[in-house]
Formats: C-alpha cells, structure tokens, sequence
C-alpha cells in the first residue's frame, strides 16, 4: 500500500492501519465518515421493533438478533453433518461418529458450547428405570445427530513458567453442560510418550531430536540429532519453544501443537467432527497471519478441512474427521453481543506476553482496527481466501503441522536464495553482517546436509520457516550451559525416520540422483576403460 | 449531589481485569463538564489513580456529560493498569463493545450520546476470541 503522505501517520513502521482512518483523500474514497447503518434504526427483519445492534450497517432488534445468528451457525455447520451430501434439500441430519469441541475459553468457543448443546443436545429425552430413553431407542424423539459430544482443552501453562492453570476453571464452564465430556489436554502432552501410545496405539515411535546451534537456535539445516533422554514432557516443552528463534515462531508452534492434540485425541475417540470457535474475525486474523508465515499453500485447510492421521502401509485407512468453523461468519461484535445477550459466561484466554511482538499479534491488531470501521474487509479476507486453491496435489502431510506439503519445496528456496558463500565477490559481503551471525553462514562448502540425518524432506514450508527464520533483529545470544540439542513432538517420529531413507512402512522416498551416484560411485565401471 | 447523575458500569469479556477485576460498579458524573474533556474536578476523582491522572487545565468551556467524557473519566479514575488497552486516539479501544441500556453506542450517536441518569453502559471485549 503506497503512502499517503500524511505526515501523522508516515513514521509508522508496518500495517499502517491508521491511514484508513487519519488521511482524508484515502478515507473519504472509503467512506469513513458516513454513517455506519442505514437510514432507519429499526430492525431490518421485523421492522416493527427499534433496533439494538449494528451488524455490518443492517440493525437488528434483540428479539431478531438471536435466531440470525443461529442460523448462521447451522448454515455453516449442517452440509458437513452426513458423510454422504444426498439428493434431498433437508436431509435428516446423523453424523457416522461422535462430536468434538476445541474449546479454549475465549469468546467464540464458549459460544460455540452454548450453540452446540441448545441445537444438539438440549432436549435429550428423560431415562426411565433402566437407564434407557424413555418411548424406546427408535422413538423419533431419540434420535440424535451424534451419539455423545467430547470438550478439549489444552492448558498452556506448562510451556510458561508461572502461569496460572485454568483447567478447573474451565472445567467448571463445561460442566455446566451436562451432555458434555470433559477431555482436558496439556501443552506438554506432545512431548509425552504416554499419551501417543494412548491415542495412537504405538509404543515405540521414536523421539526425534535436533541439534542446536551455539546460539541455542534450530539450525537451518534441521540436522537429526543422536536420542537424548532424561527430560520430563514440561523440560521438553520449555526447551522445543526456546530453541524457536522467534516470537512468531513461539506463537505459531503453540497453535500448531494445540491444534494437533486435539486432532489426534478427536480422532482416536472416535469423532466423526471436531468443531472450533474461530469467529470470521479470528478466522481473518489466522488467515493473514498464516500467510504471512509462509502458509498459503494450507490456506485451505485454515477454513476447513478433512483430516486424519496418514497411515502406515499395509494398514486399513483411518476414518476422516471433519474439522469446521461453524461461526466463521459470525464476527467478533455478534459473538460479544450474543454472550451478553445470552447469559454466555466467558473466562477468556491468557494472552502470551511475549506474543504481543509476533506476527500474529500484529495482524490481530491491524483486523480489528480494521473492523471498527469497514467492518466488510474483514468478511472480504475470508471470502477471498476461500477461493484460493494450490496448483498442485500435495506431496504428503507435513509432520510437525499435520497439514498438507507442497512438492519440491528446497529446490524452490535453492532457486530463490543464496544458500552459500562460496563466490569471492559475495564473501567480500560478510562485512555488512554482523559479527554473530556470520557463524552460521558457510563459505566454503557447499549447503548440501546428509539428507539421511535432516528433517527438511519432512516438513512443509510454513513449518520449515518457524523453525530456522531468523529475526531482523539478530540471534539472541545462548546462556552457558544451554543445551546442544532439542526435542520435536513426539508425532514428528511417527512412522520413523530410517537411515536408508525408508519412511514407516516401507513407503521409499525420492532420493536425488547425485546421492543415488556417491553411494555407488566405487562400484561404477569408467567407461574409458569398458572401451579400452 | 446536586448537577450528578449515577451511571452504572459493567465491565465484560476479560475487560473487568483493567478495572480491579470488578464486573459492576457505578460513577457519579457532573451533568455538565468541560467541554475538553478534562477530568480535573469530577466528584469521583477520590479514586483516581496518579499514574493516569489528566492534569490538563480545563479551558472554561463546558457541554453536557456525554459518553465521551465518561470514557475519559473512566481512565483518569478507575482504571487500574494498562490504559491502552481501553482507550486509543481519545476514543475507546477498537475491539471493545459499547452498549448504552442494551443498545449499540452506534445507534446512539457513539461518543456523542449524552448520558442520562442511571444509564446502564456496558463494555465488552472481543479481544479474547476463538
């Protein structure tokens, strides 16, 4: 975006938001001083009633308000019900496994919890002596949509020393529901060994390490390192987001690690959908901020995806989950106005106080700035990104996110970027770059790493970029002692990361030519002395 | 007291953390204040806090109490921590909600809207989101 040459705002360093707002050629093109409903204030759908609320310039009464944002909820949730979509236009909803809630206890998904008991699980009939419905299981009014409904949450506080846990708190929210189970989760589970084999039936999946630099930061290469033991899953946990060489990385992994435990846990429960309370504001917020880090190519699956975990060959494929948003167009103005409206108790989440410098802070600052007063760019961000679409089938499913890899991804960054040093004129360079991080650069060799000992086949782009993207500002410096290695996930190692390049199950990977040619390369005959 | 009216406050979706972490609470305002804002003499300043305190001269010129001022008294008074987080360029933060008896502050004129006695203004986060 050029400039508008307001004085006020130039000197603002990034997502100039304030120049919608302060620039007057800029802002009256816009709109900005117009008003912000129509002409009435009377609800637009009863028109009997003042209004209460202004959702996107239209006005709502209270009485009106409700019932449209419900629908938008089903809307957004009941295609994706049955397994199979059906001729009919109303098909009688009966999912083929059980329901599960991400909940974090933040505005939309306390929301969500209501929503989902008050549609699905409110008029659940009386049990008689026995313990079975009252009028027969096959009475109409037993039938339900899913069976039994699951509430995960992740506590973070392992990861942050002197955090508070809320999981008790938050437990007494979903108690509340009495349909509800309460499945609650630590942030440090994903580093635990019990809970894989728990949710995944293996036992002898393989811890994956990596090695540190000097600085205590992933190195670029992503060199596997020899196992390491002795650190408990919150050691573990604390050291993987230390050795992130970012704010945003910090951030972007805890989403990641969050979101893949309640991925698997949903799955091995036996759900059939797992539903998160991202609003169309959150959602526009994850969008931008996911691209920005590199994840465009998974963009897709931000909104909406069918996921499961890839199986080892030979073995029967997983049944897939659905993950939706059911209240991706509902914006964070409507979720406030129907908790309060509502009696919706919301416990809110703790904000990382070091996430404030992060990308995804930024863009969550820039989207609800945005939204106060074009409260459309907002819903115009998802709209767009839903219509966006890779080019090309994925190459597998990323190991650290879960999400799907784009093909050929270090044959893209060695195309784009300088990945040595070895050219007199650009050493000459190394001046400019401070005394630090030279350390990291190679000049003499070549950047090839054994591709045997590194992860870098294994994960996608974004997940790459969180690992080794350095920050502008410099690599922090490591403490003495610091540890020369760290954990990955325990998921990394599923399906194993074998010497000979076989991944899990026998599935071989591509192993480039010149590595196939050095191994061989004794056995070869010349071909001057075949002729000779 | 005479020229006040007693506003009741709530505070909602994590903004009661700004406040002493009390939901509901009230103020008296002055039915008639300066017109720049100026919190100086306002009946509640017992309570302020020295870190937030206006200390702007008021320059004479007075208006009827509206939401505007309320929003400054608010921070110059009651506020415990991180006034950013509440207020920004003179107005309320992006991404709180305001409601003035139930209603959008903006059908009612938003800063404009000049208060009544006993309206009931209630502010609500959706800054917790997802």
């Amino acid at each position: 975006m050029s400039s508008c040459g307001n004085p006020a705002v130039e000197e603002q360093p990034l997502m100039p938001r304030e120049c919608f707002q302060s620039c007057p050629p800029l802002s009256h093109s816009l709109g900005a001083g117009r008003s912000k409903f129509g002409k009435s204030k009377d609800c637009v759908r009863c028109r009997l009633q003042p209004g209460n609320i202004v959702i996107r310039h239209a006005v709502y009464c209270k009485e009106c308000f409700t019932p449209i944002v419900d629908m938008k909820f089903r809307k957004a949730l009941e295609p994706s019900v049955n397994a199979r979509a059906g001729t009919s236009k109303r098909p009688k909803l009966k999912a083929s496994g059980n329901l599960c809630l991400g909940f974090s206890g933040g505005l939309g998904s306390s929301i969500l919890l209501d929503m989902v008991h008050n549609t699905y699980f409110s008029n659940r009939p009386p049990l008689d002596d026995s313990g079975k419905p009252r009028g027969g299981s096959n009475h109409p009014r037993n039938a339900s949509v899913w069976p039994s409904c699951i509430v995960c949450y992740v506590e973070v506080c392992g990861a942050f020393p002197g955090m508070q846990d809320k999981t008790e708190d938050i437990r007494s929210v979903v108690e509340r529901y009495p349909s509800f189970d309460f499945v609650p989760l630590r942030i440090e589970d994903a580093f635990d060994e019990s809970w894989w084999t728990k949710v995944s039936g293996s036992n002898s999946t393989p811890q994956v390490w990596l090695e540190l630099s000097k600085e205590g930061l992933i190195t670029d290469g992503l060199h596997v390192a020899s196992k390491v033991t002795g650190l408990t899953p919150v050691e573990a946990t604390r050291l993987y987001l230390s050795s992130l060489p970012t704010q945003t990385a910090i951030s972007s992994a805890l989403q990641n690690l969050t979101r893949v435990l309640i991925l698997h846990t949903a799955h091995s429960g036996g759900s059939s959908h797992l539903l998160f309370g991202s609003s169309l504001t959150s959602l526009s917020i994850s969008l931008l901020s996911a691209i920005s880090q590199g994840g465009g190519y998974a963009i897709r699956e931000e909104l909406q995806e069918e996921w499961a975990p890839v199986a080892a060959s030979g073995s029967k494929p997983s049944n897939v989950l659905r993950v939706i948003r059911p209240l991706r167009d509902v914006t964070a103005k409507e979720c406030a106005v129907y908790s309060w409206w509502n009696n919706v108790s919301v416990i809110g989440r703790d904000k990382q106080r070091r996430a404030i410098l992060g990308i995804a802070a930024l863009t969550k600052n820039f989207v609800v700035g945005l939204e106060k007063d074009y409260p459309s760019t907002v819903s115009t961000i998802a709209r767009t990104c839903e219509k966006l679409e890779p080019k090309d089938a994925p190459s597998g499913q990323c190991r650290l996110c879960k999400r799907p890899m784009q093909s050929a991804i270090q044959e893209w960054k060695g195309r784009i970027s300088i990945r040595s040093y070895s050219d007199d004129k650009l050493a000459a360079d190394l001046a400019h770059i401070p005394l630090p991080c030279r350390s990291n650069l190679d000049t003499n060799t070549p950047s090839q790493v054994p591709p045997l000992l590194a992860l870098t086949d294994f994960l996608c782009y974004s997940c790459h970029t969180t690992l080794t993207s350095r920050s502008s500002r410099g690599v922090k410096q490591a403490a003495p002692g610091v540890s020369s290695v760290t954990p990955l996930p325990i998921w990394v190692g599923d399906r194993g990361l074998h010497r000979d390049g076989l991944m899990g199950g026998g599935a071989r990977r591509k192993i480039p030519e010149q590595e196939m040619l050095d191994t061989v390369a004794n056995f070869l005959i010349d071909k001057q002395d075949d002729e000779g | 007291m005479a020229g006040t009216m007693t506003i009741k406050l709530v505070f909602s979706g994590g903004l009661e953390l700004l406040f002493g972490n009390e939901r509901n609470q009230s103020v008296l305002i002055p039915s008639f204040v300066p017109s720049d804002n100026s919190t100086h003499s306002s009946p509640s300043s017992s309570s302020s806090t020295s870190s937030s305190y206006n200390n702007t001269p008021s320059t004479g010129e007075t208006k009827a109490a509206d939401l505007e001022y309320l929003i400054y008294h608010l921070r110059d008074h009651l506020l415990k921590e991180r006034s950013e987080l509440f207020m920004e360029n003179g107005t309320i933060r992006p991404g709180i909600l305001v409601l003035i008896n139930n209603t959008d502050w903006e059908l009612e004129g938003e800063g404009s809207y000049q208060l009544r006695n006993n309206d009931e203004i209630v502010f609500i986060s959706t800054l917790h989101g997802g």
